[in-house]
């Protein structure tokens, strides 16, 4: 299958070399003192694996989008 | 080698000195045990303070309960092997209440039997116990969550389970909950509240902090614990608490980086690099420290982090062992990842070093994939195969070959052939010789220098690999039923064998006497599996050399041989008495024993065998034997005349029927027919006869025999209930005879000439009939045969009597005709109430007369204690005496002995 772009959404502002560790994921600080990881997922363990890693690490989770979705108003954000 | 259980995993945390009393949480766990609640679950993120609480609240309920047992288990991932973390289980249950899990089992057995038999034993121990489960997130596994499921539907009363997890486990908790049996405390019941928090860093952390300070830092972490813990640690030796504290809270940075910056800022640049470099450790000990670090003071270093409160977990109460909080060494561990990974691989790689020298092969695999050193990793692998397979820790073995490049197989003859072997127990037979003949070649082949050609270090693994390989051969022939293949590459197996190499002798053993067997070789047979279970014995193994007397029974039984099954089955029985194993066989070799003294008509004798059977629990009990037990004690009901019993109970056995590598010579359902011609159902018996196709006319073999014997019993019955030709029923015993016969079978001859013999009785040729029945008393009277006539029921009391008159075997034939009359004669239901000593009563009494002790005499005769007293007390009461030496006096009087 194709691999999705997704990004996620994390409370606090997270150091950028948290990045190798969510698999080289892009880190963006948002003004709102939140944090977008984005980058590609092969498939839904990988997806599952990623979530796990950022509970692992106690970070409060608030959005997972997928961006390939053509219904997703996101989308066409990139 | 038996897996080590490593005694890390067990130890109770406990409670940190400084940690805050957290009574508010503690009296509502109480609560839940005290009202009978089954479960505690703590489920929050990490850095909530799980574990801090759960070792808390465990110290103070076993001060004010010293009678409560705690039992205490740290999951890893590597537990997603189920019997791996079964051991565990039974470890954590036994380390703290022994009486609970201390038989011998079998790896091999179903969760659900171990997890019965440890429910049982929970159920009769004198102490409650608490049981936790601690990193619960790390079970992924279904049948690892399988288990534990059954274990909470099944829960004893004297049980409670704590489950602390990151994440909510994918168990019934939602049922439990329903049910108001469970206990839970959430991520928002574990925070810090305001209190707490200022408890925690003014009185705990020693900070002096304004009441506003307090409340920032409490608002800035959202009261998570870790975080707290960090600023404290932070503020240590700060002069401008204020300045700090006001810097952190205006941050928009994620709590842990601040703080950890903060805290590695201020640590020596050693302790710094330390931190960083074992963070790739799952448990830290001083030299193994060492060994990754090169420093020589990491005991030292380790101590000191504790004293510090820089997370750091003691494993065990001897400051040997210790591991990060996980968060802590997630954040370390990123701070290495900028060095490269080939300095994170050369740590890996130390660490892989220092467990394979300290015999840790599990750990050292680990940390050799985690260096991308497959041929370290296949090495290690290569040498921990015999011990991972005598402990059947199938799946982490089969997991680490998953892991591994083909290449770095395909130049190992070792792991060669386990791929193969991985190949055959997942069904893909075809694909087993390619890698047995890739694996020949390897072995066959040598460099220019006249060394092996390929990587495989000398082993006793590799040394026998040419044996195994044989085995394995031998075991796909058997997979498509090739039973001169079987013969051919075990034969071969047996004769390359070293005369050492007894794991590979009795396998090889094992497979030809199961080749015989199947092809009617009984006498061959029976020899191959004596040779066999002599290999195994030497081979240390127990289970399966006591085992192979079952099997053994299977062939004696028809070759007649009722005594030497007997004397088989006891010495079997004296051996694990010996071994004081009351784990599998011992269970099954009892309800062995059981067939054999019914067929002897010592009923009493042979239901005590099942009980004893019975009293030893589901794990005396094999997995591929368990049925046996069933068809014993249908065979007492069916002699007792319950009929309806004893087909309920062949029922209940074809349930517990495996099919395995073994003929089904006796199958269970022609013993269902044959109850059916007792009970007169000649339908329904002839409808079984049929539906498996057997016919009057079809060729005999052995493994067919007990199916044709039915048939004849069918036929027999039928010209019994309305007279039909008797010549197809004539004739198929005539030709089965013969089969007998040839075989040397004359437990088999003995039954068909007693058939025979009920034939020409039916057709009025009494004298006739007399001929065969002698026969069939010959072959009886020395092995001690009785049921086999008995059985026969009226027809049978007539013949004897006319055997009597014509002065034919006169002992024996009387013998038989005073049995057959009191069964006839008795209610078989009710006890005789009866002053006379029984033949079992009068055995103990002449024990009695000896010097041997209760338990010396229970041993003789195979049975418990209790049941041994119960005879007593019942000699006792019959001879009207009160002690021993009595009983003997008056037995002496009596001439009773």
């Amino acid at each position: 299958m194709d691999t999705d772009r997704y990004d996620i959404r994390l409370e606090g502002q997270l150091d950028p070399r948290w990045s190798d560790w969510f698999e080289g994921f892009a880190l963006t600080h948002n003004s709102d003192g939140t944090t977008t990881l984005t980058g590609p997922i092969t498939d839904q363990a990988a997806l599952h694996g990623l979530l796990r890693r950022i509970s692992d690490l106690g970070v409060v989770l608030i959005s997972v989008n997928n961006l390939s979705q053509p219904q997703n108003p996101r989308s066409t954000q990139q | 080698m038996a897996m080590p259980v490593l005694a890390t995993k067990l130890f109770v945390p406990p409670p940190r000195p400084q940690a805050v009393q957290r009574s508010r949480l503690t009296a509502k766990l109480d609560d839940g045990v005290r009202i009978g609640r089954k479960l505690t679950l703590i489920s929050a993120p990490a850095g909530f303070g799980k574990t801090t609480l759960l070792s808390e609240w465990i110290a103070a309920t076993a001060r004010r309960d010293p009678e409560m047992r705690i039992a205490w288990l740290s999951l890893e991932e590597s537990d997603n092997d189920p019997v791996r973390f079964l051991t565990y289980l039974i470890a954590a249950l036994n380390h703290a209440e022994p009486s609970v899990g201390s038989g011998d089992r079998d790896p091999q057995l179903p969760a659900e039997a171990v997890l019965t038999t440890l429910i049982n034993e929970l159920t009769l121990s004198s102490h409650s116990v608490l049981l936790v489960l601690d990193d619960f997130q790390l079970i992924e596994d279904a049948t690892v969550r399988d288990a534990v499921a059954f274990l909470l539907d099944h829960l004893p009363s004297r049980l409670h389970v704590a489950i602390a997890s990151r994440s909510d486990p994918l168990l019934p908790v939602s049922r439990i909950r329903a049910r108001g049996e469970l206990t839970e405390l959430r991520a928002a019941d574990l925070r810090f509240t305001p209190d707490e928090a200022s408890d925690f860093l003014t009185t705990a952390m020693g900070l002096t902090l304004t009441r506003e300070d307090v409340a920032m830092l409490e608002t800035r972490t959202e009261g998570w614990i870790a975080g707290l813990q960090l600023a404290a640690l932070s503020m240590r030796e700060r002069s401008d608490l204020p300045g700090f504290i006001s810097a952190f809270a205006g941050s928009n940075r994620f709590v842990i980086d601040y703080l950890i910056e903060e805290v590695l800022e201020r640590a020596p640049l050693d302790v710094r690099e330390f931190l960083c470099q074992t963070a790739i450790l799952d448990r830290l000990s001083g030299p193994l420290c060492n060994a990754v670090t090169g420093q020589t003071d990491s005991a030292e270093v380790l101590e000191s982090l504790e004293r510090a409160n820089l997370f750091v977990v003691p494993l065990d109460d001897h400051r040997e062992w210790y591991r990060y909080h996980h968060l802590f060494a997630d954040v370390l561990k990123i701070r290495l990842l900028p060095h490269g990974s080939d300095h994170i691989s050369a740590l890996h790689g130390r660490a892989s070093e220092w467990y394979e020298s300290h015999g840790l092969s599990e750990d050292a695999v680990h940390h050799a994939f985690e260096a991308a050193d497959f041929s370290r990793a296949a090495r290690v692998i290569e040498a921990t195969i015999p011990g991972v397979r005598k402990s059947r820790q199938d799946s982490t073995l089969l997991g680490w070959l998953d892991r591994l490049p083909p290449e770095t197989i395909n130049r190992r003859p070792v792991l060669t052939v386990f791929s193969a072997w991985s190949s055959l127990v997942h069904g893909a037979v075809g694909s087993v010789e390619p890698k047995l003949a890739h694996a020949e070649q390897l072995l066959a082949a040598f460099g220019d220098d006249g060394m092996p050609a390929h990587d495989s270090e000398p082993s006793d693994e590799l040394a026998s690999l040419p044996v195994t390989i044989e085995l394995y051969r031998a075991a796909v022939a058997m997979a498509s039923g090739d039973q001169a293949g079987i013969k051919t590459h075990a034969q071969r197996g047996l004769d390359i064998a070293a005369p050492d190499d007894h794991l590979g002798r009795g396998a090889a053993a094992g497979l030809l006497g199961l080749a015989s067997w199947a092809s009617g070789e009984l006498s061959a047979g029976v020899a191959a599996f004596e040779a066999s279970s002599a290999s195994l014995r030497r081979a240390g193994n127990l289970t399966d050399a006591l085992s192979t007397t079952l099997v053994i029974s299977d062939m004696l039984m028809p070759l007649g041989r009722l005594g030497d099954t007997q004397a088989a089955f006891e010495s079997a029985l004296a051996e694990s008495f010996e071994h004081h194993s009351s784990g599998q066989p011992t269970a099954d070799l009892h309800a062995g024993l059981a067939e054999v003294l019914r067929e002897r008509n010592e009923l009493f004798a042979a239901t005590e065998q099942l009980a004893a059977s019975d009293a030893l629990g589901e794990g005396a009990f094999s997995h591929e034997h368990r049925y046996r037990w069933f068809v014993a004690m249908a065979g007492v009901r069916q002699a007792e005349g319950r009929l309806d019993a004893a087909f309920d109970l062949l029922t209940q056995a074809e349930q517990h029927y495996r099919r395995g590598f073994f003929p089904e010579s006796r199958p269970i359902w022609a013993r269902k027919a044959r109850i059916r011609i007792l009970q007169e159902r000649l339908t329904e018996a002839m409808g079984s006869v049929s539906e498996l196709g057997l016919t009057g006319t079809d060729e005999l073999s052995y493994l067919t025999e007990f199916g044709h014997i039915t048939l004849a019993r069918v036929l027999l019955a039928q010209h019994r209930a309305e007279p039909v030709d008797p010549s197809p029923v004539t004739a198929l015993l005539a030709r089965l005879l013969d089969s007998a016969r040839a075989g040397g079978r004359n437990g088999s001859a003995l039954e068909i000439f007693i058939l025979q013999s009920l034939a020409l009785e039916a057709q009025g040729q009494t004298a006739l009939a007399l001929i065969p029945l002698e026969h069939a008393l010959d072959l009886a009277a020395p092995e001690g045969f009785v049921r086999v006539f008995l059985d026969e029921g009226a027809p049978m009391l007539r013949l004897l009597r006319a055997a009597a008159g014509a002065g034919i075997r006169p002992d024996y034939v009387r013998q038989l005709n005073q049995a057959l009359r009191e069964t006839a004669g008795a209610d078989v239901s009710a006890q005789p109430a009866s002053e006379v000593l029984s033949e079992r009563e009068l055995h103990v009494l002449r024990l009695l007369a000896t010097s041997m002790t209760g338990p010396e005499i229970a041993r003789e005769l195979y049975v418990s204690l209790n049941t041994m007293r119960t005879h007593t007390k019942h000699i006792f009461l019959k001879l009207d005496v009160t002690s021993r030496a009595a009983a003997v006096h008056r037995a002496e009087v009596l001439g009773l002995i």
